[in-house]
């Protein structure tokens, strides 16, 4: 399995990082430009909630991203010691609603389990951790 | 992300949107929208050809516009969409509030 990680900060600046560690992950692997968008999204998502909402405090924390790929299984984990946050536990938004009625928010963890095909959450040791996998090379 | 306008001679804005509307640039966009309707903007073009990535806080930053414009007896259609982010359109349910054209000139037609 071949894998990187990536050791962030809390705070925005850092999610440019996050989207040039996707697209040379993405030429790495040679992944699809669909795949690497789903990536940049699911990161993105994640981890710009994981800054905006994650922490009481104004000190510094680290967040950690690693990505690797095994056969066709792309994997994602992301792991915080932000407070406790299990983002599946929100119900899907209903996007059948007219204009009017459509919440503007709510969106982003609805992307994450759309592009995904496995997303699984645990709290352990004061650490939330999303695990997320998706076949790739779909033809 | 740069932001182009143009206004063509029936009286449609055309916003032109390239790179990236992310937590980042969505202020920019938010602030340049929201310009335009408060100066009488009521009929929007947004052209996506050039735009390589949307992010939920630029969805979010299109729905408040659309909203606001619904309710002011207008509309944004979106055009020149690319395949990738259509898809991430259709995931978030945006094609059944977002008319979607071809092109500008369709977008015009769907705003007369």
């Amino acid at each position: 399995m071949s894998s990187v990680t990536l050791l962030l900060v809390n705070e925005r600046t850092e999610i440019q990082r996050l989207g040039e560690m996707a697209e040379r992950f993405g030429a790495d692997q040679r992944l699809s430009d669909e795949e690497v968008m789903s990536i940049n999204l699911v990161l993105d998502e994640v981890v710009t909630n994981i800054i905006d909402y994650g922490f009481e405090d104004t000190a510094r924390h680290e967040i950690r991203v690693t990505m690797g790929v095994e056969g066709r299984t792309l994997s994602i984990e992301i792991e915080d010691d932000a407070r406790a946050f299990d983002p599946l536990a929100a119900p899907p938004p209903d996007l059948t609603l007219p204009l009017e009625e459509r919440p503007v928010g709510g969106l982003g963890i609805h992307i994450v389990r759309t592009v995904m095909d496995h997303v699984e959450y645990q709290r352990r040791d004061g650490h939330n951790i999303l695990t997320m996998r998706k076949t790739i090379g779909r033809p | 992300m740069d932001i182009f306008q143009s206004t063509s001679d029936s009286g449609i804005l055309t916003l032109t949107l390239s790179g990236r509307l992310d937590a980042d640039t969505t202020a920019k966009f938010s602030e340049v929208l929201g310009g335009c309707i408060d100066r009488g903007d009521r009929r929007i073009t947004l052209d996506l050809g050039a735009l390589d990535y949307v992010s939920s806080v630029g969805l979010r930053a299109l729905i408040v516009g659309q909203k606001r414009l619904a309710t002011l007896g207008g509309k944004i259609v979106l055009c020149a969409v690319r395949p990738q982010i259509l898809k991430l359109l259709e995931i978030a349910g945006f094609t059944s509030i977002f008319p979607v054209a071809a092109t500008r000139e369709d977008a015009a037609e769907l705003l007369r």
